[in-house]
C-alpha cells in the first residue's frame, strides 16, 4: 500500500509543484499583464445584490465591480452594510437576490467552504485566529485546503506528507518575513497582543496567495502607528503578489491614502464609487458621512 | 389492525403522559437556571436526591411533615447560595461547556455529601396518597400519577404567574433576556441568581418528593436528571412551555415504545429511546421544538 | 503538545521521555510488587489510553463526548468476538479489528456533530452510551450466549509467547499503549491535529479557509473511538480478565472525561497525569481515611468521600487551572529554570 501511495504521490507532486508554488513576483506580473483577459466574467463583482434579514435590509440593490490588482475600499457610517458586503462576497451570507461574480463565475450564493479554492481569502472584524495554535501553525493551516495527504500518511511521515509540509512551511516563512512576524512564529496566538493578532490573521489570509483578499476593518482597534504599519503591509501584499484587495475601514484618512477606488455605502445603498478625489468631493457622500470639511476642524463645540 | 386494543393503547398513553408530567417537573428546574444564567445544571438530579433524602431522613426521625419540608427548603436555599458563590461566580466568563462540566463535578459533590450525611440505604417515602388504580371509561389510571400531575400542574401555573406578574419574576426574565441590560437598570445579578437557584431547588424538592414516593428514595434518583435531558432537547433549554410539551412527548413515546417496539426487540428500550428520539429530532431541528435559533454574528 | 514554544532549558523533553520509558519498561517490572502491577499499573494504562483517545476528540477537536465508555465496551466485546470466532487470528489483529469496529460505531454516533454543537452534541453522545450498553446486554450473541452475560477474557498470546501472567499482561498493555500514544502524538502534531484545533477554536473561519470541517469532525470521532475501543479491550483483557457491559457505564464515561479535564485538555501527557491521579487517589484516600478515622471509614464512606473530593477537584481545576495538570507541570518546570528571554 505504501508503494501505491508513492506512485500517486509522485503524480500529485508534479501537479502540485507545477501550479501553486510558482514564485510570487512572477504571479504578480502574470496578473497585471493580461492573464485576466482569459476570464469570462469579472474577477469580483456584485450584481444587483440585496440582502435582508427579518425586517432589516442590509444591502439594497448594490452593484460593485472590483478591477484586478486594485485596492478598493468600502466606507460608510455604522450599519451601512459594509461587513454584510464582505460576508456576502465570502459566502457567509446568501443574498436575497442578485448575483456574486467570483473569478469569472456568477453565484447566487458563494460556497464558503470552497472559497479558498476559488481564490478568496479574508480577515474578520474580530481576529478569527485559532487560539490554540501558534502563529506559524495558523498560517500553515491557511494552506491546509491544498493537502492531498490523509491522516495516516501524515502520522506515518510518508513522502507526500513530508513534501507537503516542507512546501507549506516554506511558504509560511515567506509570508511571516513579509509581515515581520518571524520572531513570534512559535507563540500561541491566543497570548499575542491585539495588533499582532490582526497581523497574523492577515498573514494567514495571504498564505494561499489569493486572487482576492477581503479585509474587514483590518485596522480597527489599533494605535495610529500600528495603523500605518498595517497599511504598509497591505500595500506590500498588493505590490509583491498582485493581490486584488477589498477593504472595509472606518479611518477615512487612511483609506483616502491607500485606495485606488472607494465605494461609499449608506443604509445599504451604494451612494458613490470612484477615486478618492471624486469621493472626497461628492456632495452625497459629504452629506451622509464625511461632513463639511471646514467647520469644526478644531473640534469646537464637541 | 382489526383487533388493535384501543383501550390498552389509551392506558399506556395516559400512563406515559402522566409520567411525562413528572419529567417536565424535573426539566423545569433546569429551565429556570438555564434561562437566567445560561448554565445547564447537571447537578439538578443530585439536588433532587439531596432534597428527597433530607426530607425522608427528617420525617423518619420523627420530625413533623411541615417542619421537615421547611427545613429541607431552607437547605435548598443554602445550597443555591453556596453554589452561586463558590462555583458560578469564579467561572462567570467561561464558555457554557466549562460551566456544564463544573456542574458535573458539582453533582458528584452533592451526591456524595447527601449520602455521606444521610446514608446509602433505600428509603420509602409515604406522602399519604394511596396508589389505588381507578378506572376511567375502561382504562386504568394510577391515582398517584394523577396526584403528581396535579401537583406539577399547580406548580407550573404558579411559576408562570410568578414570572408574568411579580417583580422578582420580571427581573428573572430581564436577566434571561440580556444580562448587561439588566445590570444597567440596576438589577443585582448575584442576588437574582441565588434566588433562581433557590426557586429551582424548590422545584427539585417537589419533584424529589414525588419521584421518591413513586420509586423509593435512593441513589438512582439522581439519574432522573438523565431523563430530563432529552426533554430539554425537544422542548428547548430555555422554555417552560417547551419543557412541558417535551416531557409529555418523552413520557408518552417512551412508554409506547417500550410496550409496542419492545415486543419486537426485547425490553429495556426505555433506557435509551428518549435519547434516540431527541437525537433524531435534533437532526431535523438543531435547536429543538421551542428553542431559540441563535444567529451567529461574524 | 500544540506548540513547541518555550523549550525548557534544563531537562530536555526527550530525556524526560527516556526516563519515563525506562521506568515503565525496566524499573517497575523489576521492583514492582504484584499489587502495584495488577491494581495500579494495569488500570492506569487502560484508562490513560482511553484518555488519550478522548482527548483527541474533546480536547483537540472540541467535540464533547459523554459516551466514551460505550466505545470502550464496543472495543472489548469486538475484540472478544473476533478472537473467539475467527480461528487463528493473532490477538493483536483482533485488537486492531476491535479498534476499527469501535471507530465505525464512533463515526455513526459522531454524525450528529455535523449539525449539533455543545450541549446538544453532549446529549447525543449520551444516546450512544445508553444504546450501546443496552444492545450489548440484550443480544446475547455478543457474550457468546453465556447465561450470566459475563465472559472471561482469553489467554493472551503474543508471537507464540503466553503473556497471561501478571507481568506478561503488563508488558502487553504497555506495548499497545506506547504504540498508540505515539500514533496519537503523531496525529496531534500533524496537519490533521491542527485541523482539529482549527475546527475547535473557530469553525466558521476554518470552514472558510478550506479546512474540511465535516471530514475533520468524523475523523476525530473515528480516530478517538479507535483508540478508546482498544483501551476498552485492554481494560477487559489485561486488567479485569472479564468482559461485561456493567463496567462500561455512565460513571466510567464521566471518569474518562474527568481524567482528561484534570490532566489537561489538548495535551497527550494530560491523559497519563489525569489517569494517575484517578487511579492512585482512591488508594491514598482509603489509607489516609482508615489512618485518621479508623474503622468508621468503611467502603461506603470511602466511595462517598471519593465522589465529593473528585467533584471538588473538577470544579477546582476548572476554576484555577483549566489547562489541567499538564499546564501545572509545565509551569513547575519553567519556574525552576532561569527566566526565559522576553517574548
Amino acid at each position: 500500500m505504501v508503494y501505491v501511495n508513492y506512485f500517486f504521490s509522485a503524480l500529485e507532486a508534479a501537479e502540485m509543484y507545477g501550479d501553486d508554488y510558482v514564485g510570487p513576483s512572477v504571479r504578480a506580473q502574470e496578473r497585471q499583464q493580461g492573464d485576466i483577459a482569459a476570464l469570462q466574467g469579472p474577477l469580483l463583482a456584485l450584481e444587483n445584490v440585496t440582502l435582508s434579514f427579518g425586517g432589516v435590509t442590509a444591502l439594497a440593490a448594490v452593484d460593485l465591480t472590483i478591477a484586478p490588482g486594485e485596492i478598493h475600499a468600502v466606507i460608510g457610517p455604522n450599519g451601512a452594510g459594509k461587513s454584510s458586503l464582505i460576508n456576502v462576497i465570502s459566502g457567509l451570507y446568501r443574498p436575497s437576490s442578485g448575483r456574486v461574480w467570483v473569478d469569472g463565475v456568477s453565484y447566487a450564493g458563494v460556497p464558503a467552504h470552497r472559497a479558498a479554492r476559488l481564490g478568496l481569502s479574508r480577515t474578520f472584524q474580530t481576529p478569527a485566529l485559532f487560539k490554540g495554535l501558534s502563529v506559524a501553525d495558523n498560517i500553515v493551516t491557511g494552506l491546509a485546503y491544498r493537502n492531498r495527504s490523509n491522516f495516516l500518511s501524515q502520522a506515518l511521515g510518508l513522502p507526500l506528507s513530508r513534501r507537503e509540509q516542507a512546501g507549506v512551511r516554506q511558504r509560511a516563512e515567506e509570508v511571516m518575513a513579509l509581515l515581520r512576524l518571524e520572531r513570534y512564529a512559535n507563540h500561541l496566538t491566543g497570548a499575542l497582543p491585539y495588533g499582532l493578532q490582526k497581523r497574523t490573521e492577515l498573514a494567514r489570509a495571504l498564505a494561499p496567495n489569493p486572487k482576492v483578499l477581503l479585509l474587514d476593518e483590518p485596522m480597527a482597534g489599533m494605535t495610529a502607528t500600528e495603523k500605518l504599519e498595517m497599511a504598509d503591509y497591505v500595500r506590500a501584499a498588493r505590490t509583491r503578489y498582485g493581490t486584488t484587495i477589498v477593504l472595509v475601514e472606518h479611518d477615512v484618512g487612511l483609506v483616502m491614502d491607500m485606495s485606488d477606488r472607494i465605494a461609499v455605502l449608506d443604509y445599504g445603498r451604494k451612494i458613490a464609487d470612484g477615486t478618492p478625489d471624486e469621493v472626497r468631493n461628492n456632495q452625497a457622500v459629504i452629506d451622509a458621512y464625511l461632513g463639511v470639511p471646514h467647520d469644526n476642524e478644531q473640534g469646537a463645540g464637541i | 389492525m382489526a383487533d388493535f386494543d384501543y383501550l390498552f393503547f389509551l392506558e399506556v398513553l395516559t400512563g406515559g403522559l402522566l409520567s411525562g408530567v413528572m419529567y417536565s417537573l424535573v426539566a423545569i428546574g433546569f429551565v429556570l437556571i438555564y434561562k437566567t444564567s445560561g448554565v445547564l445544571n447537571f447537578a439538578q438530579g443530585s439536588i433532587l436526591l439531596f432534597a428527597a433524602l433530607t426530607f425522608v431522613s427528617l420525617t423518619e426521625k420523627g420530625v413533623p411533615f411541615a417542619l421537615a419540608l421547611a427545613v429541607t427548603f431552607a437547605a435548598m436555599v443554602a445550597i443555591g447560595i453556596a453554589v452561586e458563590r463558590v462555583v458560578l461566580r469564579p467561572l462567570v466568563n467561561k464558555p457554557p461547556i466549562t460551566l456544564f462540566m463544573a456542574t458535573l463535578g458539582l453533582s458528584y459533590v452533592i451526591e456524595g455529601a447527601a449520602q455521606l450525611l444521610w446514608g446509602t440505604q433505600v428509603h420509602g417515602l409515604d406522602l399519604g396518597i394511596e396508589d389505588i388504580p381507578f378506572e376511567f371509561h375502561g382504562i386504568l389510571i394510577s391515582t398517584f400519577d394523577l396526584f403528581a400531575s396535579g401537583v406539577a400542574a399547580v406548580m407550573v401555573v404558579g411559576l408562570l404567574l410568578f414570572f408574568r406578574y411579580t417583580r422578582v419574576g420580571l427581573s428573572f426574565r430581564a436577566v434571561a433576556d440580556d444580562q448587561f441590560a439588566a445590570l444597567a437598570v440596576g438589577l443585582r445579578l448575584p442576588r437574582i441568581w441565588a434566588t433562581v437557584w433557590a426557586a429551582s431547588g424548590l422545584v427539585a424538592l417537589v419533584a424529589g418528593l414525588l419521584w421518591g414516593a413513586r420509586s423509593g428514595v435512593q441513589f438512582s434518583l439522581s439519574l432522573v436528571v438523565l431523563k430530563a435531558l432529552p426533554v430539554l432537547v425537544l422542548g428547548g433549554f430555555d422554555s417552560i412551555a417547551g419543557a412541558i410539551v417535551g416531557g409529555l412527548i418523552v413520557g408518552a413515546s417512551e412508554k409506547l415504545a417500550e410496550v409496542y417496539l419492545g415486543a419486537f426487540i426485547g425490553g429495556g428500550i426505555e433506557g435509551w429511546f428518549a435519547y434516540v428520539l431527541a437525537l433524531a429530532f435534533l437532526l431535523v431541528r438543531p435547536s429543538g421544538l421551542f428553542g431559540q435559533n441563535r444567529v451567529e454574528r461574524v | 503538545m500544540t506548540t513547541n514554544a518555550l523549550r525548557p532549558k534544563t531537562l530536555p523533553s526527550w530525556l524526560l521521555l527516556v526516563l519515563i520509558l525506562a521506568l515503565a519498561y525496566a524499573v517497575i517490572p523489576l521492583f514492582g510488587t504484584g499489587y502495584l502491577i495488577e491494581a495500579i499499573m494495569l488500570p492506569f494504562l487502560a484508562l490513560s489510553l482511553a484518555g488519550v483517545g478522548l482527548n483527541l476528540l474533546t480536547g483537540y477537536a472540541g467535540q464533547v463526548s459523554l459516551g466514551s465508555a460505550a466505545f470502550m465496551a464496543v472495543g472489548a466485546f469486538a475484540a472478544f468476538n473476533f478472537n473467539l470466532r475467527v480461528d487463528g487470528l493473532p490477538l493483536l489483529v483482533s485488537l486492531v479489528a476491535a479498534g476499527l469496529t469501535a471507530a465505525a460505531v464512533g463515526i455513526v454516533f459522531g454524525l450528529p456533530s455535523l449539525r449539533l454543537r455543545g450541549f446538544y452534541l453532549a446529549v447525543s453522545t449520551l444516546a450512544a452510551q445508553f444504546f450501546v450498553q443496552w444492545a450489548l446486554t440484550k443480544f446475547s450473541w455478543f457474550s457468546n450466549n453465556n447465561p450470566s452475560g459475563v465472559i472471561d477474557a482469553p489467554t493472551i498470546r503474543l508471537a507464540g509467547i503466553d503473556m497471561t501472567s501478571s507481568l506478561g499482561r503488563y508488558y502487553f498493555a504497555l506495548i499497545v499503549v506506547s504504540l498508540l500514544t505515539l500514533f496519537a502524538w503523531r496525529v496531534a502534531t500533524s496537519q490533521t491535529g491542527r485541523n482539529f484545533i482549527a475546527v475547535r477554536d473557530n469553525e466558521t473561519a476554518a470552514n472558510f479557509i478550506g479546512v474540511p470541517v465535516l471530514k475533520t469532525k468524523l475523523l476525530a470521532f473515528g480516530l478517538s473511538s479507535f483508540i478508546i475501543g482498544i483501551a476498552g479491550a485492554l481494560w477487559a483483557f489485561a486488567y479485569l480478565r472479564t468482559v461485561e457491559p456493567a463496567g462500561f457505564n455512565l460513571d466510567r464515561s464521566f471518569q474518562i472525561l474527568f481524567i482528561v479535564i484534570i490532566g489537561g485538555l489538548a495535551t497527550i501527557r494530560g491523559a497519563f497525569l489525569g489517569a494517575a491521579l484517578i487511579v492512585v487517589f482512591p488508594v491514598v484516600l482509603s489509607r489516609v481515611g482508615s489512618l485518621v478515622f479508623g474503622s468508621m471509614f468503611d467502603s461506603g464512606t470511602l466511595d462517598m468521600t471519593q465522589r465529593i473530593v473528585l467533584g471538588a477537584l473538577i470544579i477546582a481545576f476548572l476554576i484555577l487551572e483549566p489547562d489541567g495538570l499538564a499546564a501545572l507541570s509545565h509551569r513547575l518546570r519553567l519556574w525552576r529554570q532561569a527566566p526565559a528571554p522576553a517574548s
